[in-house]
């Protein structure tokens, strides 16, 4: 029964999500909005618990010795004063919430993305090896990419920009819809299986 | 010998911020992508609106808000209506941001030639529950203003009201407006993405499934030549004109490297021989 | 996309085979979307041909082509052992618990979890959706305990962070650093925080197993991680490891769902070629 009723439950949304597709009825349209509805009333439960926990983690390392403690220190002094900002000044326009979110979480947070610009450099550095004739090809082509997509791919020749349009357009495109129909099908394979209750790992459970 | 990593972090921040400090002002070509977005609003009519979708996080903000901007100054020149939203919770704060200064700056009055709809979870079923009721999903706006007593509001229902989608992105939600908006209800799309996206949504451009794409702050740099108004994209091109150019020096240094030891341990052998 | 999501986008191209052939105005009903039934179809052919795929299955050997990603996963665990060092498993910020990729990625985790119990290993699994971390929760739990080792299981090492990406990013980073693992897991839907987590993986000395739906950030793991599973093989890898039949049934179906698109548009090219556009204009 642990797993039965919700694979049950599962199955008869996953049948009715997809033939809600083909169906414009009042009712299944209405029974639909109320899904969706509900899709956003569960999401929000589970992110209170989920913030719950985070808390409680954190309290945990807060009180326990070891180099930990002063991360989670900051961690639960940041959630209470958004919080507090939040609850107690608003959130609109010159706000002190807003302002520590521009000031303090976007740039921080910027700074990360910043990261990959580091880590493509580092990254492309170790990867592209012309190990045989296939990899010298993909290093041309991301050679001319990358020189193709900024002023100086222009500044070399003007048809530069046509190339570069060409790989994107032709060559690239083929190849991501080749892997992309077969990312489609496991997808759907995997719909099936779930909706006929054959896959269950996602609720702890062995496949049938 | 092994390279360091740090180097290559080393090479990567001069390359940025030289160009930074002191401009080099690489000249800017427009390509047919950016104009295809441009002509797409260029022909839209006074009074139509255009659903704004800030869907991305304050981190990609340096690549997607010139992007925004300059879209949005279009839209705002041509007397096109404004709706924006957030469907990530970071991109709330940060689109009502970039939705007012542009809004304030084009002299547009809020809540009748632009409104703002704030942040809704669970993406999937927001984008759904729009096609069916915008005021069901947003019933007030990021103001706490009841949606329909807006006179923005009062006109535009669902998406039947509403003549192109912009999603701003840093991610795969342009994906997910395709799949659920425009495959359901048939509404039109367009991507402003971060440079990094732009391949990935191709396949959707040429299968008509996006009206056009936008990409990166090159994208930004080729629309503010477009508007005549150069601002932070072009600013952008030369610093990440010198990025690429590393990245390529340090891919042709790599292999350079790995060959002469691929010939040093070849010669090595012979001689062992 | 929700679980409907991919039998749509896959579906869309088989479906309009028959558009031509349905008589439309037999579904002119005001309850019923005519315009998707070449869509229905193809949701049904789709449907049947998996569904019999894996029925048939029981008692079948199949042969599955070696995917090394999958080989080195005892390799990769064994190191984790050696070193004294836990397992990370993430599936990426891209994906809620409604995408297919996420659930294949779930029933991933369900045999590594019982490996890595039979080693002593403890996983780690940091995520940004708390619903996936309840399902992890009970994945991991479930395998510890067919391994005979319930024991390991610890809730605060399967949990929620941030929903925030780059937030995210930096504290599976941080983890990284401090917790040293010696394999990290990238299974799932993958963003802009894809490389950030394999570059950091690969700083600490861990072997970095990479599999992702997202076509941008493969190109990503194929240049920063030790192995790599690509697009469907993420979907194949739970029925490689397990072994089990009716997984593998429906990857059979997969196969045969491919022949029929690629015969669809071979004929489709042939008859452009001969200026017949039958194909191509159902296809539009």
């Amino acid at each position: 029964m642990r797993t039965r009723l919700p694979v049950i439950i599962c199955g008869v949304f996953g049948v009715f999500m997809a033939a809600q597709y083909f169906i414009t009825a009042e009712p299944v349209t209405a029974m639909y909005r109320a899904v969706l509805d509900w899709m956003q009333i569960i999401f929000v439960c589970a992110l209170l618990v989920g913030i719950l926990n985070v808390i409680l983690r954190q309290l945990k390392s807060a009180a326990r010795p070891g180099p930990d403690r002063v991360y989670a220190g900051i961690a639960l002094f940041g959630i209470a004063l958004m919080v507090v900002l939040g609850f107690g000044w608003g959130i609109g326009r010159g706000s002190a919430f807003l302002w520590v979110f521009n000031n303090v979480q976007a740039p921080m947070q910027t700074t990360v993305f910043s990261l990959l610009a580091f880590y493509v450099a580092s990254a492309a550095y170790r990867g592209f090896r012309a190990r045989h004739f296939e990899s010298a090809l993909l290093i041309a082509a991301a050679l001319i990419i990358l020189l193709g997509r900024v002023p100086i791919g222009e500044m070399i020749s003007s048809h530069v920009p046509a190339v570069v349009s060409w790989v994107l357009n032709v060559p690239a495109v083929a190849a991501k819809r080749a892997i992309l129909i077969g990312i489609g099908l496991g997808m759907t394979a995997t719909a099936i299986k779930v909706i006929a209750g054959l896959e269950r790992a996602y609720l702890g459970s062995r496949t049938r | 010998m092994r390279f360091d990593r740090r180097y290559i972090f080393l090479a990567i921040a001069v390359a940025v911020a030289v160009p930074m400090l002191f401009p080099i002002g690489l000249p800017v070509a427009v390509t047919d992508e950016t104009r295809q977005v441009y002509d797409r609003i260029e022909n839209l009519a006074p009074g139509d609106v255009v659903m704004f979708s800030f869907d991305h996080e304050a981190s990609s903000l340096p690549e997607v808000r010139p992007l925004a901007e300059a879209v949005l100054t279009h839209c705002f020149r041509r007397g096109v209506k404004v709706i924006g939203l957030a469907l990530f919770a970071e991109g709330a704060a940060v689109g009502y941001d970039i939705l007012k200064d542009v809004g304030e700056r084009e002299d547009k009055t809020y809540g009748e030639d632009y409104l703002y709809l704030g942040y809704r979870p669970q993406y999937s079923a927001a984008i759904l529950g729009m096609g069916e009721s915008i005021a069901e999903v947003f019933p007030a706006d990021y103001d706490q203003t009841p949606y329909e007593e807006l006179p923005l509001g009062q006109r535009v229902k669902s998406y039947a009201d509403i003549e192109l989608v912009v999603s701003v992105a840093d991610g795969s939600l342009p994906t997910y407006w395709v799949e659920y908006a425009q495959a359901r209800y048939g509404q039109r799309i367009v991507a402003a993405l971060t440079a990094v996206m732009v391949t990935a949504y191709n396949p959707y451009l040429e299968a008509g499934q996006l009206d056009g794409i936008l990409g990166g702050l090159k994208g930004a740099a080729e629309y503010e030549k477009l508007l005549g108004q150069p601002a932070a994209g072009t600013r952008g091109m030369d610093a990440q004109s010198l990025a690429h150019l590393t990245i390529a020096i340090l891919i042709i240094l790599g292999n350079i490297i790995a060959f002469a030891r691929w010939r040093r341990g070849k010669s090595g052998k012979e001689g062992d021989a | 996309m929700s679980l409907t999501g991919g039998v749509k986008r896959l579906t869309a191209i088989i479906g309009a085979v028959a558009l031509a052939a349905m008589p439309k105005t037999a579904f002119a009903a005001d309850w019923f979307a005519v315009e998707r039934t070449p869509e229905l179809v193809a949701v049904i052919i789709c449907t049947i041909v998996v569904l019999i795929a894996v029925l048939t299955a029981r008692n079948r050997k199949f042969y599955v082509r070696p995917l090394p990603g999958l080989e080195a996963i005892d390799d990769a665990l064994g190191r984790s052992t050696e070193m004294g060092a836990p397992v990370m498993y993430i599936t990426g910020w891209g994906g809620d618990l409604a995408r297919p990729t996420t659930m294949a990625s779930l029933a991933i985790l369900s045999s590594v979890a019982e490996k890595s119990a039979a080693f002593g290993t403890p996983i780690l699994f940091p995520s940004h959706d708390p619903v996936i971390v309840s399902a992890a929760q009970d994945t991991i739990r479930e395998g510890y305990t067919s391994a005979g080792r319930p024991d390991l299981y610890r809730a605060d090492d399967i949990t929620f962070v941030t929903q925030s990406q780059l937030g995210y990013a930096a504290a599976v980073d941080g983890m990284m650093a401090r917790r040293k693992p010696g394999a990290v897991f990238l299974l799932g839907t993958f963003e802009g925080e894809a490389l950030i987590l394999a570059e950091t993986a690969h700083s600490v000395g861990a072997v970095q197993i990479g599999g992702t739906d997202s076509t941008i950030q493969l190109s990503f793991f194929l240049v920063a991680c030790d192995y790599t599973l690509i697009g469907e093989e993420l979907f194949a890898a739970s029925g490689y490891i397990s072994g089990d039949p009716l997984i593998l049934g429906a990857v059979r179906g997969q196969d045969i769902l491919k022949i029929i698109i690629v015969a669809t548009l071979v004929i489709g090219v042939v008859l452009g070629l001969f200026g017949n556009d039958l194909i191509s204009g159902w296809l539009n």
